[in-house]
């Protein structure tokens, strides 16, 4: 399913994680799960499934990936919130649970690594653990393996399409125009490419 | 029951590509015509969205995958469901289907004003007598009753009002449109039409697709502004729709009454006049019954819905379905294949890119089996394709993170080109659709069973489409280049058609030459379900012309009191 969903509203061609089809139950309880914290963020800002600790590390994860440079990042973006929305609404529970254990996971190396967890680590020590998850992607890639139970492929896909569809992403960064108004076959690279729309 | 006291001139079932098309034929022609629509009414202002930007979607266009899965499992399969334009897709529990384990059938369906020509995806080309003689010359079907002679007038007609952009090519097996200017091909794509150019000659030619969108204003609408999501709507109605086009010109004659949310369930025949006298109509809202009445009934709920009427329209002299003395109504369900193909890297013009999302690719006209036969197949297939450099989504599968990897991101892809085949299928009475009827969808009215596979000569095609597109491509100079077959199953290439086929004999054929019913002759069908083979072409506009074909006809019988 999602591997579907992903390819039709980026641009086409790419390797993606896949995940198997949601099942009644799941859907259910994931319902159960989530339905007072849906309630309560509709009334202000609570977060639907992540918990504090949980946001801080996506968060903290995301702008890693896609830092703020010459344009905004990833938490300017408000990626975490993406996340947070899409594992409490679209993910089914295991594909959820199967993410939240990364965040345990990485917890663990960083403390097995450097003696404490991810958020206590500076910039230098948690771009490490994130080149050894990235490289991880990679051999597996390389392997034609499926990559969609890593961790890591979630993370980075996350951010990615949550930063490039926000407002700032799409506006700042891609500069996108809603109605070009013509279509020009040729003309000079764009921040902006020819397919990148939805 | 309850009875509707207006006798109709005409009665119209659907409001997508044919219907709009019959509704506007039959009230400029002083009809005065009821048009009804299963699905609601679409108010452009509210339910078109193609501005809306990413983020202001809870799932950023990905889709509330939840609820498709539960309510939608079938029509998400098709690329155009998304999360802005679901709504335009019908509810699958509302409406079901059934298929034996091993023969899936996707019925993708739009159930509202405009019907399908809200979400199409709007390829238009002729049909030429390549395809009407098809059946003709290997045997499989029945001949088509009418050729290109017969139908170029009417292409002419419902082109001129439609507006359909394209390249003048003077093939025989692609005829010409009438044509507002073409879109242009991006740098990449001229590279490859070059090179096949060179390596093909005429024998292969690639050109801009023909599309129903529109490039410069024509008749009261606005040219394309080029921002992308047509399946999303379009505000300018710059691409062809019965919404935004034939019916408001049936509206504006003063004739057309459109009533949104009737049910069809049947077409209703009188014994005493060996005529349909209306149909009976389901009130999706209040369950209501009502019998409308018409001089004439046209039916265009798209080619399985009007089959599944005509099958549940019983009586004592139809037992198996208005107008089925043949026994062929339901039979040689044909779509068309998709998923032979291939794609590489065009090189160069890395300082170039498009600007504008030009809603159209590109097309290769079919090739097999036009001057010399094929060894493997009968008939052909035409390829559909363009190049484009990618963007942002490709870092979900590329190595990094941080400032670089972001900045890197900046820079498009390389250019990359592809072809996909649509091939044509051979009309077969093993491919049918029957009636369940202990399976009744939301307002009571019995479903189809359908019974559909390709056949060998659809997947050898399949084959050849992967294997000729990596030629056409390498020849063309393209790099890296990859072949695939997906056998994707029938019904997903969404034209579906051939249920109520047209042909010469009432005893091997439902329909005339003029899509009217042999055996009922105040009953025309004049969309997928007429067509006796399939072509290879997307047929939308043939159903087009054939409905007005069949307008002027009806219209003119009318007249001379013989209907």
């Amino acid at each position: 399913m999602l591997r579907r969903d992903v390819i039709r509203a980026v641009a086409t061609g790419l390797a993606l994680p896949t995940i198997d089809a949601l099942t009644p139950d799941s859907m259910w309880a994931a319902a159960r799960v989530i339905h007072d914290r849906i309630r309560r963020t509709r009334q202000g800002e609570a977060l639907l499934v992540l918990t504090e600790h949980q946001n801080a590390m996506v968060s903290a994860l995301a702008e890693l990936i896609i830092p703020e440079t010459d344009t905004p990042g990833a938490t300017a973006a408000r990626v975490n919130r993406f996340v947070d929305v899409m594992l409490a609404e679209w993910f089914d529970e295991d594909e959820r649970e199967a993410f939240l254990r990364g965040l345990v996971d990485l917890d663990a190396r960083s403390v097995n690594t450097f003696g404490t967890p991810f958020l206590g680590l500076d910039e230098v020590q948690q771009t490490v653990l994130l080149r050894g998850l990235d490289a991880e992607l990679a051999a597996l890639r390389q392997l034609n393996r499926p990559t969609n139970d890593h961790f890591f492929q979630h993370m980075k896909w996350l951010t990615l399409y949550g930063y490039y569809t926000s407002e700032v992403g799409a506006t700042q960064e891609l500069e996108q125009v809603i109605a070009p108004g013509r279509y020009d076959p040729c003309g000079p690279v764009r921040r902006e490419a020819s397919g990148q729309w939805e | 029951m309850g009875m509707n006291q207006t006798a109709y001139d005409a009665i119209v079932v659907g409001s997508g590509v044919s219907g709009g098309w019959a509704a506007k034929e039959l009230t400029e022609a002083g009809l005065e015509t009821l048009v009804l629509e299963a699905g609601r009414a679409i108010d452009p202002a509210t339910d078109y969205v193609e501005h809306e930007p990413a983020w202001s979607f809870r799932f950023r266009g990905l889709g509330d995958r939840k609820s498709l899965a539960r309510r939608q499992p079938v029509q998400r399969t098709c690329y155009a469901c998304d999360e802005a334009a679901s709504k335009f897709f019908a509810d699958d529990i509302d409406n079901p289907y059934s298929v034996p384990d091993d023969k899936p059938f996707l019925w993708i369906r739009g159930r509202q004003v405009g019907g399908r020509s809200i979400m199409w995806a709007r390829q238009s080309y002729r049909l030429s007598d390549l395809d009407f003689e098809a059946n003709a010359r290997d045997g499989y079907g029945v001949d088509w009753p009418i050729r290109y002679d017969d139908i170029a007038p009417w292409y002419d007609h419902v082109e001129r009002f439609a507006g359909i952009s394209g390249e003048k090519l003077g093939l025989a097996q692609l005829p010409d449109s009438q044509f507002l200017p073409p879109m242009p091909m991006n740098c990449a794509e001229q590279f490859v039409k070059e090179g096949i150019e060179r390596a093909y000659g005429r024998e292969r030619v690639m050109t801009i697709g023909r599309a129903a969108v529109l490039t410069v204003d024509h008749n009261g609408r606005a040219a394309c502004h080029y921002c992308g999501p047509c399946h999303r709507g379009c505000i300018t109605r710059s691409y062809f729709s019965s919404l935004t086009a034939t019916l408001p010109a049936a509206a504006a004659t003063g004739r057309l009454t459109l009533r949104p949310n009737s049910v069809v369930a049947e077409v209703l025949y009188d014994a005493d006049t060996d005529r349909a006298r209306g149909v009976r109509v389901i009130d999706a809202v209040t369950q209501e019954e009502i019998e409308f009445r018409g001089r004439v009934v046209f039916v265009c709920a798209s080619a399985l819905e009007s089959t599944r009427i005509l099958l549940n329209s019983t009586s004592t002299r139809f037992a198996t379905g208005l107008g089925n003395s043949s026994g062929e109504l339901g039979r040689n369900l044909m779509d068309h294949t998709m998923g032979g193909g291939a794609r590489g890297m065009v090189p160069g013009f890395t300082d170039r890119d498009a600007f504008g999302r030009r809603p159209n690719g590109i097309y290769i006209p079919r090739f097999r089996n036009v001057t010399t036969a094929h060894p493997d197949f009968l008939r052909g297939y035409g390829f559909q394709g363009g190049a484009g450099r990618s963007g942002w989504g490709r870092g979900m599968s590329m190595p990094g993170f941080g400032a670089d990897f972001k900045h890197a991101l900046r820079e498009p892809g390389p250019w990359r080109m592809s072809l996909g085949g649509f091939g044509e299928c051979l009309p077969r009475p093993s491919n049918y659709v029957e009636i369940d009827s202990d399976k009744k969808d939301k307002w009571g009215v019995p479903t189809l069973r359908i019974h559909c596979a390709w056949s060998d000569n659809e997947r050898t095609m399949l084959q050849d489409m992967a294997v000729a597109a990596a030629e056409m491509l390498e020849a063309a100079g393209v790099q890296d280049v990859e072949s695939s077959v997906v056998d994707n199953p029938p019904g997903l290439t969404i034209h579906e058609m051939g249920t109520a086929r047209m042909g010469r004999d009432p005893q091997t054929s439902v329909l005339n030459g003029y899509c009217q019913s042999h055996d009922v002759p105040n009953v025309f069908v004049t969309d997928g379900s007429a067509m006796a083979s399939s072509g290879n072409q997307n047929p939308s506009l043939t159903y087009m012309a054939l409905t007005a074909r069949a307008c002027a006809y009806a219209v003119d019988q009318m007249k001379r009191r013989e209907l």
